[in-house]
């Protein structure tokens, strides 16, 4: 039903990526891709590696040039205007599969810096909002410790931590548990079901199939930078429409 | 098999050690003998400096110290600004801009740096109007900026892209991603290569003698014209650019242990 309701009003669509195509080299990373995403809804990208998953992602926040197609996001066109790119990335939040936290800088200064650079906030508020946050992902005790004091699971909930401070509409999730030890998966799960929960609206990229079948709304399976198929979760696990899919399913369920 | 880990000296290490000291020293007293040169030891402490009523008065040995200082402490501040801008115009998305940054390397690299001293000297300073001594800086600035600029270069390009992914996803611009992120992580990176760089600088700055800067090397030219120690005053001369190096080196890597304590 819900995917029904992205075909037909897509006006109302937070994301709207038609017709992406991207080449790195000889290489078709992205062949005519094209999704919506719902305000509040979770779509999840899954696909064997090399697919285009992660390509397809960085485009949505401009870190990938697209070669032709349309991306806008919440009503600002992703162009060549350096202005839009920095209004679009300040709606957008990204988590990254190696964290990239700023090895130089505390946790606290980690989640206050774009806050105050981009948000314009004062060190005081930026400070509450991300003791709020720290706290909510759990690590609210390590503010004045270095990255590289913590463990992986913790340093990828500081990175959620430092996206969210900026209050971003979307969030991109980018492989955020492939670098972690299994024990460590579980923790940065939960708290992307729990901002699931919350209503944010977000776009993972996962290996991780409960997860997909548990938290997203609708699931885009793709293969050789071309989208195979998209349908609501359920549909998708239940009674997929694609035989690759179902070959893909068996493979990895 | 070969160990890496470097042996406590032994004796016989020392033995060696001292033999090879005293062996040279020897063959320096045995040289100037045979030369019939008369050392003059003595004379030597007021060319350095000299207690007049009980003041002290700096002699020009020491006078020199002072414009060599002068000369490398301005070059090394102005060497630092040359690179780091020529740095971020190589590393820019303007093509004239890595144009002209690659044209003012290739220039300065592949010239005598005493040929660059006489051509601003005899060509540049008139045409601008410009003293000796803010020649020689300009001229040692341009010289050791072009080699800083491939220190930054590298410093820059060794941080990790997810960085700079990081900063724009973020929403940070490019300046704000350089001046918070990228250079604060590239700086501390490069404090090795830039001391030996700022070590050549020094050494460098005795080639300014040439455009009459009286820097220490000048002024032991002039003491030897006058006096023909030239021996002792030699020697003294290098010592004074060993101290000053030494000294550099011993700084650069105390503020390295405590002062940059990495954290990446």
């Amino acid at each position: 039903m819900r995917q029904q309701q992205s075909m037909t009003s897509s006006g109302v669509s937070i994301i709207h990526a038609a017709h992406l195509m991207k080449t790195f080299g000889a290489l078709l990373a992205l062949d005519d891709c094209s999704i919506t995403v719902e305000r509040g809804e979770v779509l999840v990208v899954i696909g064997p590696s090399g697919s285009g998953k992660s390509t397809l992602l960085r485009c949505l926040n401009g870190l990938e040039e697209i070669d032709s197609g349309r991306i806008v996001i919440d009503g600002i066109e992703l162009n060549h205007r350096e202005s839009n790119r920095l209004r679009i990335r300040r709606e957008v939040g990204m988590v990254f599969q190696s964290f990239n936290l700023f090895p130089h800088l505390t946790v606290l200064e980690n989640v206050n810096l774009a806050q105050k650079l981009v948000r314009g906030r004062s060190t005081g508020e930026a400070t509450k909002q991300a003791r709020l946050l720290l706290d909510k992902v759990g690590v609210g005790e390590k503010l004045d410790q270095y990255p590289q004091q913590l463990s992986g699971g913790q340093q990828q909930r500081v990175a959620i931590a430092r996206a969210l401070a900026m209050q971003p509409k979307v969030m991109l999730f980018d492989e955020a548990t492939s670098a972690l030890d299994p024990e460590m998966i579980g923790e940065v799960l939960d708290v992307m079901r729990s901002l699931a929960r919350e209503g944010m609206t977000m776009v993972v990229v996962t290996h991780e199939m409960g997860f997909a079948r548990e938290v997203g709304d609708r699931i885009v399976f793709m293969e050789s930078g071309r989208i195979i198929e998209q349908a609501a979760s359920t549909e998708f696990f239940e009674n997929p429409a694609s035989e690759r899919t179902r070959q893909f399913l068996r493979q990895i369920l | 098999m070969v160990s890496h880990l470097p042996k406590p000296a032994t004796l016989r290490d020392w033995l060696l050690y001292l033999a090879t000291i005293a062996g040279c020293i020897m063959l320096v007293l045995r040289g100037a003998e045979r030369l019939g040169y008369s050392w003059h030891w003595r004379q030597i402490p007021r060319y350095l400096g000299s207690l007049s009523d009980g003041v002290f008065v700096a002699g020009p040995l020491l006078k020199g110290l002072v414009v060599t200082l002068e000369i490398t402490g301005y070059s090394l501040v102005l060497a630092a600004s040359i690179g780091l801008v020529t740095a971020l115009l190589r590393l820019s998305s303007s093509s004239i801009g890595r144009v002209l940054a690659r044209m003012y390397l290739e220039i300065i690299r592949n010239t005598p740096l005493l040929v660059q001293i006489f051509f601003l000297y005899f060509v540049m300073a008139p045409i601008l109007d410009i003293g000796r001594t803010a020649t020689a800086v300009l001229a040692l600035s341009l010289f050791e900026g072009a080699y800083a600029s491939e220190i930054f270069r590298a410093g820059i390009t060794s941080i990790d892209r997810g960085q700079w992914e990081a900063c724009y996803s973020l929403g940070l611009t490019q300046l704000q991603s350089y001046r918070k992120v990228i250079l604060p992580q590239a700086l501390r990176r490069v404090v090795p290569p830039m001391t030996s760089q700022a070590v050549s600088l020094i050494k460098d700055s005795a080639l300014v003698s040439t455009i009459a800067v009286y820097d220490v090397t000048m002024e032991g030219r002039t003491i030897i014209a006058e006096t023909f120690f030239s021996f002792e005053i030699w020697f003294v001369v290098a010592a004074i650019y060993l101290v000053l190096t030494l000294t550099l080196s011993t700084l650069a890597s105390f503020l390295e242990r405590h002062l940059f304590r990495t954290h990446a």
